[in-house]
C-alpha cells in the first residue's frame, strides 16, 4: 500500500471542481422544475456558454451575500442532522435534551428545533430537491451533508446559500487545516465541517468467529455467519474499491466494474442481510448483524456510552474518509441565525461537548488538550471510570489521527458529469436493488 | 311397497347420534379456541407496544432489551423534536379529511344506491377500482400529477389525497345501507311530507345516519393510520405514520409507543361507545 | 337530474385525484431524460417500459409469488375464525370488533412491533436459542417468510371481513337442513356451506392479494437482500432516484395488471361482494 498524502487539500481535485463545466446546471436548469436563485454564471450557461473555470465556483455568484444576511437572527433555527451526531443529556426529570443546544439559547436567546432524520444522503436529497428546485422553503435552516455528488448538486444549481465569510469569527480562528478550504468546497464558501469520519467494519464481538480484518472477512460465512452483515449502500462502491486497492477518486468505469464483481460474489456467499443507510446500527445494537460497514463515531459511542461488545475496525485495505458539512438551503427562514449556530460549533469548549459524546473527528483545534482536561477533572471528581473514558477518547486515532493513520484512508469517487453518475448506478445499484 | 309412515321410520333424535359429538367438539372448542388464538395473534404487537412504552432505557432509542418499569415516557411524551408537530398534522388531517370525504362520499353513495340512471354501471366500476387498487399506484399517481403542475407537497397535497381515496369507502358503506332501504318508508314519508327535500330530511337521512358515521369512523381511520400514500405526496411534512417510519431506521423513541397505545386506547373507548350507542338504538 | 347533482362533488373529486393522476402518470412514463440530462420531455418512450419490464422481471414475479401466497394462508387463517362468527358466535359484532381492534393503530407501528417480536435474539427467539432448540445462526428477519408473514398479517381484515360478509348472509336454515342430509358435518360443509362462501372467498382473494401486490413497506422493514419487491422499486425510483418516467412506467404495469385482474372479477362475480365487504369495515 503506497502511503498516501493526506488527501484533503488535494489539488488536483480542486483544479476538477473549479474547471467544471456548467452543463450539468444549465440541464437541470432545463428540468422544468425551476431553479431557485438566478445567477449571472447561470445565464450564461443558459445561453451556452461554457464557463471557462476560475475564481468563482460554479454557482453561487448570483446570491448577493449582503441580501441574504441582512436583519436580525429570527427566534428560532432550525436544524436537520443526522443521528446520534450530537451531544445527549437526561435532566433530573428524565427529559432528554441536547446540553450544547441548551447553552446556545442562553447564549443567544435563539431556540434550536433540532432534528435527527437524516438517514442517507441519497434518501435526503430524494426529499428536499422538488422541494428546493420550486423554490420553496424546506422547513430547516441547516442540513448536513456529505462531501461528494449531493454537496456538489446542490453547490452548483444554487440549492445552497453561500456563507457569509464575515460571520464566523471563531471559525476562522479555531477550525483545523483539513476542514479549511477544503477541496470540494474552496473557500469554505457553501459549507463548514460538522464532524469528519471513516467507514470501516462494526463488529460485534460475540457473534463473529474470529477476528474481522479485512474486507473479504464480511463474504465469510464461516466467520461472520449467514445473512447477518449488514452493508452501506450508498459507501460501499468506495469502500471496496479502497480495499481493491483502487483510489476511488482516479477510478474509472473498469475498477467499478470490478467492486461490483466483488460485491455480487458477496451478496452469492449469503452473508448480506441488507443495504443499509444509518439504520444498520440499531440492527448491530439489537443483535441482527454481526458485522456491518460502519460509520466510527456510531460505534465508538455504542461501545463506550452504551455498554455493547462492539468494535471498530479499519479493514487492511483502508477505510473510507468523508467530511459532513453544514449548509444552508436556499428559502431557509433564518439564515443569519443559522450561520450564528454554525459558528457557535467551532468554539473549542462546545465542540468538546459534542466530540465527547458523538466521538467523531472534531473540525476544531483543542478539542483534545480539553478532553483530556475534563478527564483529569473528572478523576479529582472521583469518576474514575468515567474518566477513563475521557482518556481513551482523547487517544483515539479515530478522532484525532496521525500521519500514519491517514494514509491508510481515502476519500471517495466524486463524479462530474451526468454520464458518469448513471453509468455508476447502472453498476451499482442493481446490486442492492434485486 | 307401502310407503313407509312417519312413525315407521325413526330417525335418531340429533342430540343422540354419534355423529353429532365430533361437530360439538368442533363448534364449542377447537374453532372458539383458535378463534381466540387467533385474536391474540392479531394483537400481539400491541401487548408489545403496550409493554414497551414503560421501558427504562437509558438512551431515548428504543431497544430490544427491557431494562426495567419507567414512567418517564408516559410524563414526557411531547419531548421528541418532529414527533409533536407529526402527531398534530395527523390529527388535524384526519377529521378534515374524513369531514369532507364523507359528506361528498355519503352523496354519492346515496346516489348509486336509491337511482338508476346512465352510467351507473362505469360509475360503479370506478368505485370498484378506487377500493381495490393498489396504494403504491393511488400514491405514485398522485405525486405524478403534483409533480407534473408543480404543486408544492405538503399539507395540502396530504389532504386532498387522503380525501380522494376516502370517498369510494364512504360511498359504498352509504350506498349499502341505501340499497337495504325500504322504499315505502320513503314512500309513506312522501305521503306526509310536502317536499322531497323534508322527506329526505326527515326519514331517509336518521334511516341512514349510522352508514354515514361508520363511514365517518373509517375516513378517519384510514386517514390517520395512512403510509404509503401520504409516503409519496408529503414533501417534508410528516404525519404521525411517516414520522414513525423514518424513526424506526434509526430506533422509535419509546414515546411512539405510547403514542399508539393511547391511540389504542381511543379506539377502545370508540368501539364501546358505538356498541353502547347501536345497544341503545334497538 | 338529482343523481347528477348528488355525484357530481363526489366525482369531481373522484375525477381529479383519482382518474386524472392516473392518466398523468401514463403520460409521465412516455417521458424521456433523466433529472440531471436535461429534465424530462414527452417523447412516447414506450422503451421504458420495455425496460422496465426486462429489469424487473424478477421483482414483479416475486411480488405476484408472494402475494398468492400471502392470499392463501390468509384464507385458511380467515376462514375457520369467520366460520365460527359467522354461525355459531352469540355476540358476533363483539367477535369482530375484538378482531379489528388492533388495526386501529397504524400498520406502520404493528410491523415495527413484529420486528421486535422477531428479532434475532428477540423474545422469541431469544430464549429458543438459548434452549437449544434452535441453532445459534436461525432467524426469521430478512428472509422471505418474515416478509410473506408480516404482508398476511397485515391484510388479514381485508380477507376476513369479506368471509364474513359473506357468511353472514349464508341462511342458517340452509346449514339445518345439511345437518339433517349429510351424515358427517364434514360433508355438510363441502357441499353446502363451501359453494355458498365461494363469492366471499373471491372478493376475498381481490382484495387481499391486489393490494399486497404492491405492498413495500413490509419488504423494507423485515425483508433483506432478494425479498425485494416491485413496490420498493416504484418507491424508490420515485423517492430516492427521482426517475419520474421509468418509475411511472413501472406504476402502470402494475396497475394494468391489477386492473385486468379486477375487470375479469367483475365481470364474473360482480363487484357487490367487494362493495358490501369495504363497507363493513365501518
Amino acid at each position: 500500500m503506497n502511503k498516501r498524502e493526506r488527501s484533503f487539500t488535494d489539488p488536483a481535485a480542486m483544479q476538477r471542481v473549479l474547471g467544471h463545466r456548467l452543463t450539468r446546471r444549465s440541464m437541470l436548469k432545463g428540468a422544468g422544475y425551476g431553479v431557485a436563485g438566478l445567477s449571472l454564471a447561470s445565464f450564461l450557461a443558459a445561453c451556452g456558454g461554457d464557463d471557462g473555470g476560475g475564481g468563482s465556483a460554479a454557482g453561487g455568484d448570483g446570491f448577493d451575500i449582503g441580501e441574504i444576511y441582512a436583519g436580525e437572527a429570527g427566534d428560532t433555527v432550525n436544524f436537520t442532522n443526522w443521528p446520534f451526531y450530537l451531544d445527549q443529556a437526561k435532566d433530573k426529570d428524565g427529559n432528554v435534551f441536547n446540553p450544547s443546544l441548551k447553552q446556545f439559547k442562553e447564549e443567544s436567546g435563539i431556540t434550536v428545533n433540532y432534528e435527527d432524520t437524516i438517514n442517507s444522503n441519497e434518501e435526503f436529497f430524494g426529499k428536499i430537491q422538488p422541494i428546493l428546485a420550486g423554490g420553496d422553503d424546506p422547513g430547516f435552516d441547516i442540513m448536513v451533508i456529505t462531501n461528494g455528488r449531493y454537496f456538489a448538486i446542490l453547490a452548483e444549481n444554487g440549492w445552497v446559500y453561500p456563507l457569509d465569510p464575515n460571520r464566523r469569527p471563531n471559525f476562522d480562528a479555531n477550525a483545523t487545516t483539513w476542514a479549511k478550504d477544503p477541496f470540494y468546497d474552496p473557500g469554505n464558501q457553501f459549507g463548514m465541517a460538522w464532524q469528519s469520519g471513516v467507514t470501516g467494519i462494526g463488529v460485534n464481538r460475540k457473534m463473529v468467529n474470529g477476528e474481522v480484518t479485512k474486507l473479504d472477512d464480511l463474504a465469510n460465512p464461516d466467520k461472520v455467519g449467514r445473512g447477518l452483515v449488514g452493508m452501506l449502500e450508498f459507501d460501499m462502491p468506495d469502500f471496496v474499491m479502497i480495499n481493491l486497492g483502487i483510489d476511488p477518486k482516479t477510478s474509472g468505469p473498469d475498477e467499478w466494474k470490478e467492486a461490483a464483481a466483488w460485491l455480487q460474489m458477496q451478496k452469492e456467499s449469503g452473508t448480506v442481510r441488507a443495504y443499509y443507510g444509518n439504520d444498520y446500527l440499531a440492527e448491530v445494537q439489537s443483535g441482527n448483524l454481526s458485522a456491518s460497514m460502519a460509520w466510527s463515531g456510531d460505534i465508538l459511542y455504542s461501545e463506550v456510552w452504551l455498554l455493547y461488545d462492539m468494535g471498530f475496525v479499519v479493514p487492511e485495505g483502508g477505510a473510507l474518509l468523508w467530511i459532513d458539512n453544514m449548509m444552508i438551503p436556499t428559502g431557509a427562514k433564518n439564515p443569519v441565525g443559522a450561520m450564528e449556530v454554525m459558528d457557535f460549533y467551532y468554539q473549542p469548549k462546545v465542540a468538546t461537548m459534542v466530540s465527547e459524546w458523538v466521538l467523531y473527528m472534531t473540525p476544531v483545534d483543542g478539542v483534545k488538550e480539553l478532553i483530556t482536561k475534563d478527564a483529569d477533572q473528572a478523576v479529582e471528581d472521583g469518576y474514575k471510570g468515567y474518566a477513563n473514558k475521557l482518556y481513551q477518547t482523547a487517544k483515539s486515532d479515530y478522532l484525532f489521527p496521525d500521519e500514519e493513520f491517514i494514509s491508510h484512508t481515502s476519500f471517495g469517487f466524486d463524479p462530474k458529469t451526468d454520464e458518469e453518475i448513471e453509468e455508476w448506478d447502472s453498476i451499482f445499484l442493481p446490486i442492492s436493488q434485486s | 311397497m307401502s310407503i313407509a309412515t312417519p312413525a315407521q321410520v325413526t330417525l335418531p333424535k340429533r342430540s343422540e347420534a354419534p355423529v353429532n359429538e365430533p361437530r360439538k367438539r368442533w363448534t364449542r372448542f377447537i374453532l372458539p379456541t383458535y378463534t381466540v388464538l387467533m385474536i391474540l395473534y392479531l394483537a400481539s404487537p400491541i401487548f408489545v407496544m403496550i409493554l414497551y412504552g414503560l421501558n427504562d432505557i437509558p438512551g431515548d432509542r428504543q431497544t430490544p432489551k427491557f431494562w426495567g418499569f419507567t414512567l418517564d415516557w408516559w410524563k414526557n411524551v411531547f419531548n421528541i423534536q418532529g414527533l409533536p408537530e407529526a402527531f398534530k398534522n395527523s390529527l388535524i388531517i384526519a377529521p378534515v379529511s374524513a369531514a369532507i370525504a364523507t359528506v361528498v362520499g355519503a352523496l354519492f353513495g346515496l346516489a348509486l344506491g336509491r337511482y338508476r340512471f346512465r352510467g351507473i354501471g362505469i360509475i360503479g366500476f370506478v368505485i370498484f377500482l378506487a377500493i381495490a387498487v393498489p396504494e403504491i399506484v393511488l400514491g405514485s399517481s398522485l405525486l405524478s400529477m403534483f409533480v407534473t403542475v408543480n404543486a408544492p407537497l405538503g399539507m395540502g397535497t396530504i389532504l386532498v389525497s387522503h380525501i380522494g381515496f376516502s370517498i369510494a369507502f364512504v360511498a359504498v358503506t352509504v350506498r349499502a345501507r341505501v340499497q337495504g332501504l325500504d322504499r315505502n318508508l320513503e314512500d309513506a314519508a312522501q305521503d306526509l311530507f310536502a317536499t322531497p327535500i323534508a322527506a329526505f330530511f326527515k326519514v331517509t337521512l336518521p334511516l341512514i345516519a349510522p352508514a354515514i358515521l361508520a363511514g365517518f369512523l373509517l375516513a378517519f381511520v384510514l386517514s390517520l393510520d395512512d403510509f404509503v400514500i401520504t409516503n409519496f405526496v408529503a414533501g417534508q411534512t410528516n404525519t404521525f405514520p411517516l414520522w414513525v417510519f423514518g424513526a424506526q431506521r434509526i430506533g422509535i423513541p419509546p414515546q411512539v409507543n405510547v403514542m399508539g397505545t393511547l391511540l389504542f386506547a381511543a379506539g377502545i373507548v370508540a368501539a364501546i361507545a358505538n356498541v353502547v350507542a347501536s345497544r341503545r338504538r334497538k | 337530474m338529482v343523481p347528477y347533482y348528488l355525484l357530481s362533488p363526489g366525482g369531481l373529486f373522484l375525477l381529479l385525484f383519482f382518474l386524472i393522476p392516473l392518466a398523468l402518470m401514463v403520460y409521465l412514463s412516455l417521458k424521456s431524460g433523466g433529472l440531471l440530462s436535461g429534465g424530462f420531455s414527452f417523447s412516447w418512450e414506450f422503451s421504458n417500459y420495455s425496460s422496465a419490464l426486462g429489469q424487473y422481471r424478477p421483482q414483479f414475479l416475486r411480488s405476484l409469488t408472494y402475494s398468492v401466497i400471502v392470499t392463501i394462508a390468509a384464507l385458511l387463517l380467515a376462514y375457520p375464525m369467520t366460520y365460527w362468527i359467522a354461525f355459531y358466535a352469540k355476540r358476533k359484532s363483539t367477535w369482530l370488533l375484538l378482531i379489528l381492534l388492533p388495526f386501529f393503530v397504524s400498520f406502520v407501528i404493528r410491523t415495527i412491533q413484529w420486528k421486535f417480536i422477531l428479532g434475532d435474539n428477540g423474545p422469541i427467539i431469544g430464549p429458543l436459542k438459548n434452549l437449544g432448540l434452535l441453532s445459534d445462526d436461525f432467524r426469521v428477519l430478512a428472509t422471505p417468510f418474515a416478509v410473506v408473514a408480516g404482508i398476511t398479517y397485515n391484510y388479514l381484515p381485508f380477507t376476513a371481513l369479506p368471509l364474513y360478509v359473506a357468511l353472514e348472509r349464508i341462511d342458517k336454515s340452509l346449514i339445518e337442513a345439511a345437518k339433517d342430509l349429510y351424515s358427517s358435518r364434514w360433508e355438510s360443509f363441502y357441499k353446502v356451506v363451501w359453494p355458498l362462501s365461494l363469492p366471499g372467498v373471491f372478493a376475498a382473494f381481490l382484495l387481499t392479494f391486489v393490494p399486497a401486490t404492491g405492498d413495500y413497506v413490509n419488504s423494507s422493514l423485515l425483508g433483506g437482500p432478494g425479498t425485494t419487491m416491485i413496490g420498493n422499486i416504484i418507491q424508490e425510483k420515485f423517492l430516492v432516484e427521482l426517475d419520474y418516467p421509468e418509475a411511472a412506467a413501472l406504476s402502470v404495469i402494475l396497475m394494468i395488471v391489477m386492473l385486468v385482474l379486477a375487470s375479469v372479477y367483475a365481470r364474473i362475480l360482480g363487484t357487490e361482494d367487494v362493495e358490501r365487504a369495504a363497507g363493513a369495515q365501518a
